[in-house]
Parts: C-alpha cells; sequence; structure tokens
C-alpha cells in the first residue's frame, strides 16, 4: 500500500537527505553532481574521489565517483586513477585498496588527467628538418 | 546590312523572366525585402551568429542598397530569384554558420599595384 | 708519360671524332675542319646504313656514319668526348659479308659497307651482348639511384631479351663487387658496374687524374683505385654523370629523388667566372642537385666539383628575414618597412656620402641598380672587391677579358700562365688547356709557384722580374710564343691586385700587342669570380682601397662577403648596409642586413671571364622575406623619394642596353679588340713587387672560395676529406721512410 501510494520513495528522500547531511548540503550534491544517491563507502583513492556502491540501482549506475571537492565543478571521467578505473568500469569487482595482488611498482607514473584545453595540453609539432636554414648572427663561428 | 541590325535591336522586344514591367519588378523586390526582414530575428538565433538583428538587418539593407543602379528589368528579375535561393537556403537550414557570416567577410583585398607595396607584399 | 699512347689512340681516331659533329658544336668543327683543310681535302667515301647512303670522310666508325643519317646505335662504352675503348659491345651491327657482328664504336667504314642497324643478326647480338650484361648486373633498379635515367636500363627496354633465362638453380647469387669509398662526392655501388671504363677513361684524359683503373679480367674484372684512396679531383662529379649505371652516383643526392618527379630549369652557375651552363633540379622550391648543360663554347658537357655540389649551400646560413642593428648592438629580424626606413634614415643623413661595394655574385642588373642609386644620391664611389689595376685600365673591355675565349684556348699552341692556376680557379678553362695540350701538342708554361696543373708545364719561377725578360724576348720561352701560330698568355686576376699590377698589365699587353694575330688575341685575364666582368662592364672600379679614401657615411655590400673591407677602416658612424643571400663576412659586419635572392632564385644576368652575358633563371623561391637584390635597390630609391625609373626586369634590361648593348644579346660573344687597348705606355713600367703567389694553390684551397661554397656542408666534407688524404699519405711515407 505504502509503495503504491510512493510513501517509500519519500521515505527514501528523508533518508538520502539524512545522510548526506542536512538540506543545504543535499542541495549541494544534487547541484554538483546532478544525481543523489546514497551507498557504501567503498573506498578514497590518493587524490581524494570517492567511490560509492549500491547494489540497490541498476547495475551501471550501482557504483559511482564523487570526485575529490578541490576539483570543484571542474571534474571529469579523466581523473579516475588507472586502478579504480577497472572497478568502475565492471572488469572487477575487487576494489584496489582490497586487491593486495596487484604490483606496486616504483617506476609506475601518477595518473595524469586529460589535459586537453589546459596549457598542459599536448601540442603536436614537425620534426621535419627545415628546408632552409637561416642565419643567426649570434652564432659565432 | 548594319542599319537594319540596329534598327531591329532597338525595337527588340526581350522575353521577360518573371516581370512585366518595373513595376512589378519592384513589388518583387521589396517582397523579397520583407521575407528577409522578418526573417532574420529566426536566422540570428538558429544560426547563433555574433550579431545582432539590427547588425543583420542593416547588412540586408547594404546588399539591396548595393544593387540599386540596376535598372534593366530582367537583371532585376535574376537577382530578385537569386536572393530567394539565398533565403530558402537559409530558411530551411541547408546553409551552416559560416554561410551567413560570410555577409560580413570583406571581399579578397584588391592586389597591390605600386612597386613598393607589391615588393613588400612580396608579389610580382 | 700517358701522353704518348693517349695521342696515338687519339691520333688514329681524330679526325673522325671532329667530323661528325651536329649544330652546337659547331665551333670546334669549323676550327678543325680549318686547320685540316689547306692540307689535303680528303675524298669523301660512301657507305650505306639501312640502305640509306651516306657520304663520310675515311676513317669515320661505323657509329658515326649511322648518326649522321640519325640512327642511333645502342653503346655504353662509347663516348664522344672520351677515347674509343670498344669494351661493351652494345653497339655491335651487322656488316654486309661480314662474317661477324661489327662494334661500331670503333669499326673504320669501308667503302662500299653496307651497314645493317637493325637486321635479325644485329638484333640478336644485342640481346645477347644485354643478357650477359644483365646476368652480372643486380636487379636493385626500385633502390637504384640512377633509376628513372638509367642507360641501361633503357637499353635493356629497347633491346634486350623478353624474359630471362638467369636461373640462379644452385642460389649461389650473382656476382657481387665490395664497394668502395672513393670520397665525399662519389657513392659507389661498384656490383652494378658493367665495365665501361667511361670512368677511368675520364679521369686520365679529363680530369688528368689516373686514379681510376681496373683490375683483374673477365669476370672478376674491377673499376678501382689500385690501392685504397679517395678520387679526389676537382672535376670528379662528371664520372657520375658518364657512369651509365648505377655504379657511381651522386653521393650527396643519394636516396632524394627520382627523374621524373623534379622539375628542371636551365641556368647558369656562378660560382666561378667560366659561367658554366647548369640545370637546376628542383623539387617543392627546394634545390635538389645541379646538372651540366651543354655548351660548347663554355663548358662543353662537364662541371666543377664546386659548381656542383655546392647547392646544399643555397639551403644553409641564408638570410631569410631583413635585419636591423639594435643599439646593443645585435642584429634584430624586422619588418620590410622598417628596414627600408632605417636605410632611409641613414640615407637622408649621409648627404650624399654614399659609396657601394659589389662582390664576388652580384648580377648585372642589381649592379646597375645599385650604381643608379649611389649615382642619384649623389654618390660616386662604386668599386668591386675584386681588385684589377689602378686607373683607367677597366675601360678598355679587352684589359680584363679572356680574349682568346674559352674554346679558342684549345686551339693555342702556346701559353704562359702568370700567377694564375687555373685547375681551380676555373677548372673548366683547366680542361681546355688540357684538351689542346693532348691533341694539339699545347706547350704550356707557367710563372709563380710550382703547382699540380693536371699536365706538365714548365714552371720559370716565381719571380715577378721573369715577366720583364719573357716580354722584352730574351727568355726562352718568349720564342716559343713568337713562333707559335695561336700564343696566349693567361693573367690571374688576383695577380693584377698587386701595387706592380698596373705595371705587369702593360708590360704583357705590350708584349700582346706584338703576338697578335689575325683573328687572334693572346691577351688574357682570368677572373675568380662571376660578377668582376659585369661589374667592369657597366663601370665599376676595381678595388676597395677608393672606398676607404672616400670614408662614406652609408656604405652599400652588394654580396661583398671576401672581408676586404673591415669595420675599423671606415668611419665610426658609417651605416653599412649589406645585400644579399648568405649570411657571412659581409652580414656580419652590417648595420641593416636585406635578404637578397641567391643564383638559383633570380633571373640575372652574370658576363663570364670571356665577356659572354648569360642569364639564369628562376628556379626556386628567395626564401622567407628575401628578395630579389635589384628590387631591394629599387624599393630603397622609392622610400628615399628618388625613385629609380624602372619597375619590372624588362625595364631594368633596357637601362642595361643604355649602358653596354652587349650586356643582353645573351650567350653571345661580343669580341673586344686588342688595338684600342694600346695606349696604357703612360705608366710606368716598374715591376718590383715580389714572387708571383697564387691563392689557389691545393685541392683543399678550391672548395670554400664564396658565400654559397663556404654555407655548404658538402664542401666542408671535402676539405676534411682531402686534409685526411693528405695525412694518410704523410703516414705512409714516413713508414716507408722508417
Amino acid at each position: 500500500m505504502a509503495k503504491f501510494l510512493g510513501i517509500n520513495r519519500l521515505a527514501k528522500l528523508f533518508q538520502i537527505i539524512r545522510e548526506s547531511g542536512g538540506l543545504k548540503q543535499t542541495y549541494l550534491k544534487l547541484y554538483r553532481n546532478d544525481d543523489l544517491k546514497i551507498g557504501t563507502l567503498v573506498g578514497i583513492d590518493k587524490y581524494g574521489n570517492k567511490y560509492f556502491e549500491n547494489p540497490y540501482y541498476f547495475y551501471g549506475r550501482n557504483r559511482w565517483i564523487e570526485f575529490a571537492p578541490h576539483v570543484n565543478m571542474d571534474y571529469d571521467g579523466s581523473q579516475i586513477p588507472a586502478d579504480w578505473y577497472g572497478w568502475m568500469h565492471y572488469k572487477t569487482d575487487l576494489p584496489p585498496i582490497r586487491d593486495g595482488s596487484r604490483p606496486k611498482y616504483k617506476w609506475l607514473a601518477d595518473h595524469s588527467e586529460n589535459l586537453s584545453g589546459t596549457k598542459e595540453a599536448y601540442m603536436p609539432y614537425s620534426t621535419t628538418p627545415p628546408k632552409v636554414e637561416a642565419w643567426d648572427p649570434k652564432a659565432k663561428k | 546590312m548594319a542599319g537594319r541590325e540596329a534598327v531591329k535591336r532597338a525595337v527588340q522586344q526581350v522575353r521577360p523572366i518573371l516581370s512585366v514591367d518595373r513595376e512589378e519588378a519592384r513589388k518583387r523586390a521589396l517582397n523579397l525585402y520583407k521575407a528577409w526582414y522578418r526573417q532574420i530575428p529566426y536566422i540570428v538565433m538558429d544560426y547563433d551568429i555574433p550579431m545582432t538583428v539590427e547588425q543583420c538587418r542593416d547588412k540586408l539593407r547594404e546588399e539591396f542598397v548595393k544593387n540599386r543602379h540596376v535598372s534593366d528589368i530582367r537583371v532585376i528579375d535574376m537577382l530578385v530569384i537569386k536572393g530567394q535561393m539565398e533565403l530558402k537556403e537559409s530558411v530551411e537550414i541547408w546553409k551552416q554558420k559560416g554561410h551567413i557570416m560570410r555577409y560580413w567577410k570583406e571581399s579578397q583585398e584588391p592586389k597591390p599595384t605600386d612597386f613598393l607595396s607589391k615588393f613588400i607584399q612580396g608579389v610580382n | 708519360m700517358i701522353r704518348a699512347p693517349l695521342v696515338k689512340a687519339l691520333g688514329a681516331l681524330s679526325s673522325p671524332t671532329h667530323q661528325i659533329q651536329i649544330g652546337s658544336r659547331a665551333v670546334r668543327t669549323t676550327a678543325v675542319i680549318a686547320q685540316q683543310a689547306p692540307a689535303k681535302a680528303p675524298e669523301k667515301i660512301e657507305v650505306f646504313v639501312d640502305d640509306i647512303p651516306v657520304q663520310v670522310l675515311p676513317g669515320t666508325t661505323v657509329l658515326q656514319a649511322a648518326a649522321q643519317i640519325g640512327v642511333e646505335i645502342p653503346r655504353f662504352c662509347y663516348h664522344e668526348r672520351l677515347a674509343v675503348a670498344g669494351n661493351c659491345r652494345m653497339c655491335l651491327v651487322e656488316v654486309e659479308k661480314s662474317p661477324k657482328p661489327v662494334a661500331a664504336c670503333a669499326m673504320p667504314v669501308m667503302k662500299g659497307w653496307r651497314i645493317k642497324t637493325n637486321s635479325d643478326l644485329t638484333r640478336k647480338a644485342r640481346e645477347g651482348v644485354m643478357e650477359f650484361l644483365l646476368m652480372n648486373h643486380p636487379l636493385d633498379c626500385p633502390i637504384c639511384d640512377q633509376g628513372g635515367e638509367c642507360d641501361l636500363q633503357d637499353q635493356a627496354m629497347a633491346f634486350g631479351s623478353d624474359r630471362s633465362r638467369f636461373t640462379d638453380i644452385n642460389y649461389t647469387g650473382k656476382r657481387a663487387v665490395e664497394d668502395k669509398d672513393i670520397g665525399p662526392l662519389v657513392k659507389t655501388i661498384m656490383t652494378r658496374c658493367i665495365h665501361c671504363t667511361r670512368c677511368v677513361r675520364f679521369a686520365s684524359e679529363i680530369a688528368g687524374v689516373d686514379d681510376l683503373g681496373t683490375t683483374g679480367r673477365g669476370n672478376d674484372m674491377q673499376i678501382g683505385t689500385y690501392v685504397e684512396k679517395l678520387f679526389l679531383t676537382e672535376l670528379s662529379g662528371n664520372v657520375i654523370d658518364l657512369c651509365p649505371v648505377g655504379a657511381l652516383t651522386n653521393k650527396p643526392y643519394s636516396f632524394v629523388a627520382r627523374p621524373w618527379e623534379i622539375r628542371k630549369v636551365s641556368s647558369i652557375d656562378v660560382l666561378d667566372a667560366v659561367g658554366s651552363n647548369i640545370v637546376v633540379s628542383t623539387r617543392t622550391n627546394e634545390v635538389l642537385r645541379i646538372l651540366p648543360r651543354e655548351n660548347e663554347d663554355v663548358n662543353e658537357e662537364w662541371l666543377a666539383d664546386k659548381s656542383r655540389f655546392a647547392c646544399d649551400g643555397l639551403k644553409r646560413q641564408r638570410l631569410v628575414a631583413p635585419m636591423v642593428r639594435m643599439p646593443n648592438g645585435e642584429l634584430q629580424a624586422v619588418e620590410w618597412e622598417g628596414a627600408l626606413i632605417a636605410v632611409a634614415k641613414a640615407l637622408k643623413k649621409a648627404n650624399g656620402q654614399v659609396a657601394g661595394v659589389s662582390g664576388q655574385l652580384a648580377d648585372v642588373e642589381s649592379l646597375v641598380a645599385l650604381k643608379d642609386l649611389v649615382n642619384r644620391l649623389e654618390g660616386e664611389t662604386l668599386v668591386t672587391e675584386q681588385g684589377f689595376i689602378k686607373g683607367a685600365g677597366s675601360d678598355v673591355r679587352a684589359n680584363y677579358l679572356l680574349n682568346s675565349t674559352i674554346a679558342g684556348l684549345e686551339e693555342a699552341d702556346a701559353v704562359l700562365l702568370v700567377g694564375t692556376n687555373p685547375r681551380y680557379e676555373a677548372p673548366l678553362v683547366n680542361t681546355r688547356l688540357r684538351k689542346a695540350y693532348v691533341h694539339n701538342e699545347l706547350q704550356i708554361a707557367s710563372i709563380g709557384p710550382k703547382i699540380d696543373l693536371s699536365y706538365q708545364h714548365e714552371n720559370l719561377g716565381a719571380d715577378a722580374s721573369l715577366i720583364k725578360d719573357v716580354c722584352s724576348g730574351t727568355h726562352a720561352f718568349s720564342k716559343v710564343l713568337e713562333g707559335a701560330k695561336k700564343p696566349a698568355i693567361i693573367i690571374g686576376a688576383d695577380l693584377l691586385e698587386r701595387p706592380d699590377g698596373a705595371a705587369i698589365h702593360a708590360t704583357i699587353l705590350d708584349y700582346c700587342q706584338k703576338l697578335k694575330k689575325k683573328d687572334w688575341n693572346p691577351f688574357n685575364v682570368l677572373q675568380n669570380n662571376a660578377a668582376q666582368v659585369g661589374a667592369l662592364d657597366v663601370g665599376y672600379q676595381a678595388g676597395v682601397e677608393a672606398v676607404i679614401k672616400a670614408q662614406p657615411k652609408v656604405l652599400f655590400l652588394l654580396n661583398a662577403d671576401a672581408g676586404k673591407l673591415t669595420r675599423e677602416q671606415l668611419p665610426k658612424d658609417c651605416f653599412i648596409v649589406y645585400i644579399g643571400s648568405h649570411g657571412d663576412n659581409g652580414a656580419s659586419i652590417a648595420d641593416a642586413v636585406l635578404p637578397g635572392a641567391a643564383y638559383t632564385e633570380k633571373q640575372a644576368i652574370y658576363v663570364n671571364t670571356e665577356g659572354r652575358p648569360q642569364q639564369t633563371l628562376t628556379a626556386v623561391s628567395p626564401p622567407g622575406m628575401a628578395r630579389e637584390d635589384w628590387k631591394i635597390l629599387r624599393a630603397i630609391s622609392e622610400v628615399v623619394s628618388t625613385p629609380l625609373p624602372y619597375d619590372t626586369l624588362d625595364e631594368l634590361r633596357s637601362r642595361l642596353e643604355d649602358l653596354g648593348p652587349h650586356l643582353t644579346r645573351l650567350g653571345e660573344l661580343e669580341p673586344a679588340s686588342l688595338s684600342e687597348a694600346g695606349s696604357q705606355a703612360t705608366i710606368s713600367k716598374s715591376i718590383n713587387g715580389g714572387p708571383i703567389d697564387v691563392k689557389q694553390k691545393e685541392l683543399r684551397d678550391y672548395f670554400m672560395t664564396d658565400a654559397v661554397s663556404r654555407a655548404s656542408p658538402t664542401m666542408a666534407k671535402c676539405i676534411s676529406a682531402v686534409n685526411k688524404q693528405q695525412r694518410q699519405n704523410e703516414q705512409a711515407k714516413q713508414s716507408v721512410a722508417i
């Protein structure tokens, strides 16, 4: 009956608001993520991104990320580091913090996000030598 | 022989394209102008061009005034037909943003003719 | 040492090689025939080539008789300018009643012979020869640099069999020969060699260097240098053109381009004063290589190495943007407007104290434009960097030309070289002298240091007083000169720069008045740069001393890179404007650097040492913001509001015609008569300047002489190769001594 009247949904809403930490926090979360979900915190990576899981939601929507607060609204999928990528994309159910078999080499490079549109973005350049070499008055013979 | 040719040319009746007299041609031109005028706000919106409606209307006027000197009815008709085609293409979004912005683009700069500017630009 | 057999070998064939000549070789033909005509007009004999009757002189070979009616017989080893070898067998043709096919290149015709150049037997013989050649030739045409311009490829298509019988049943591989390192210019892939021996013959006959030769016989025959050494001469590039296959190829050009993708532009070489005719090969606005173009009057079909290989200097050290010296003393690139205004400001301040110096690579057009500009600004000092005798010596054209002409030197029978080394100053003049030495019994003597001229000559010594001795008729060689039919005295241009240059010039000139014959002018000055004759023709004075004396406020350096003028010799506030293509000595002392076009980038006239105006054509466009030199001067004139009265090249050329009508008659030689040059007696005849020297004594001095060749990495490699070779030789000598 309650289900029929949608009361359980209302109850869910209240639960979410409560768990999010009040009306204001809920609003901010909704504003930032365009979504309002609750779930268990599976782990936090070294950049401060939080990973959640809740099997209540349909497969494909049951794992999600809340990006670290310092990135503000400038978040995008490429900020997920490689080790969490597998879990986020259901390649594995074992999150990296619980997976001990992953190698941790010293030479592994730090994760870098997609830098397109920033100053650090990759710029292709020509490697062919110029056809004519100009004289440089400063270069002394 | 030559005289006959001249007479023939003087009295020659040409086949009209659309309009039979000046008044009709004028009406057609005006109609086209109005149609464009009314369409401009939609063009500005649809194509998302960085121009205001007023600027577009000024440009529309400019484009028409450019052909003010035309007095041949057949030429006017032909220009009207061309304008109609342009309008149709704009309305149907057959054009793209660049095609609209081309109205504001400066036409090709005239080539330099004197020695010094040719020299500086590096053209022969 | 090789002289006797060569003369013998050539003597037997001398008449035919000179008689079958077509159009362009008219000069030599007429000369030779003129020599022979009075002796005895030999009776012509009739032969039939493919049933077409031909009248030929006795001694003509079958190949030449066929060429007379336009039948070309395939050949590999035969070359018109080399001795006949007859070893490739490609030119086999059937002669009626002859039991075997005959080698057309070596066989003189007999009366009534019926030669069949396209019979079954001939075709079969060719096919057989081709099969043998291809059996030992690698199938690497796709990676061969000769591909597309290969004689073997073309003739295999035309005369070869349509199928191969070469089945390498035992997989033993084809004959392979180790590659040789013969220097930085010529790349060898000796497996491709078909043993035509053209390169060997060229080296010993034309270049006069017996470095190349063959070892072994039959299948083991190899072309090489006997011992491991470099093939270093100033003409080594020509063996690349001579090689009918890809065995000798152009090293800097290797794997660069295919002949069908390059654009060819006929032009003129300006790196020496000969004015060799060249073909500039370009692709995508880049000069890839330079080949000789046949001109019987100038370079025959040879080209000196500097002219051929220095073209990569056109891509380095280039001036691509105008530069102005900033207050901090550094040159900085600016726009053309800024540079022109900077020059104009300096010119306004100069108040007529303007001078111009032209260098080695200046073309006649820009020389005239500079002259007109300086004159309009009320300046008068216009000089060339290369010196010449002082005073009015350059007013008479015959005083500074190679009056006997380059082709004419071939007919000379006694030559005296005074203070010049033609081998490196003008290699293609030296080949003419060598040719005359080999074919014409030319006697050569030199006054100057002992140098290797690639032929035997008598070194009279380096003392300057020898000139007086010879010219007064007391020296032994004077008898030779006076007894000669066509004597010639060649003076080096650098010698006339000396303080007593005028005296030397006058002394020799007076003596030449005595020596001269009808239609033969024995007085020759061998210039060493391409701009000099043109500059003197349009009225420049020679030598930079006039500029130092004038102390100008603004000085134009037109391609002047020899470094004869330094900053210290000029007033402190002198504003130097450099116009040229390369950053070199001139640009580094300049206050404003205006980038000009190099000789492959402009249509311009150059006058060679014999006074022959020839024009270069635009092969590529000038790099960056560089402009044609005369246009820069024209632009400056407009900014200082005295515009020169020509806007186009045609208008400028008509101005040239006003100055000197001969300058625009391209390719034609305007003979300057010696008789007008007689009144030089006023100059005091005191030759006292010490021993005579030449600048380019050895091969290493040859490679870098101007802005283009100094910028060329290939030329730098050549110099280090020569040095390395010399070190090795010295080491070898030491070890022998021990």
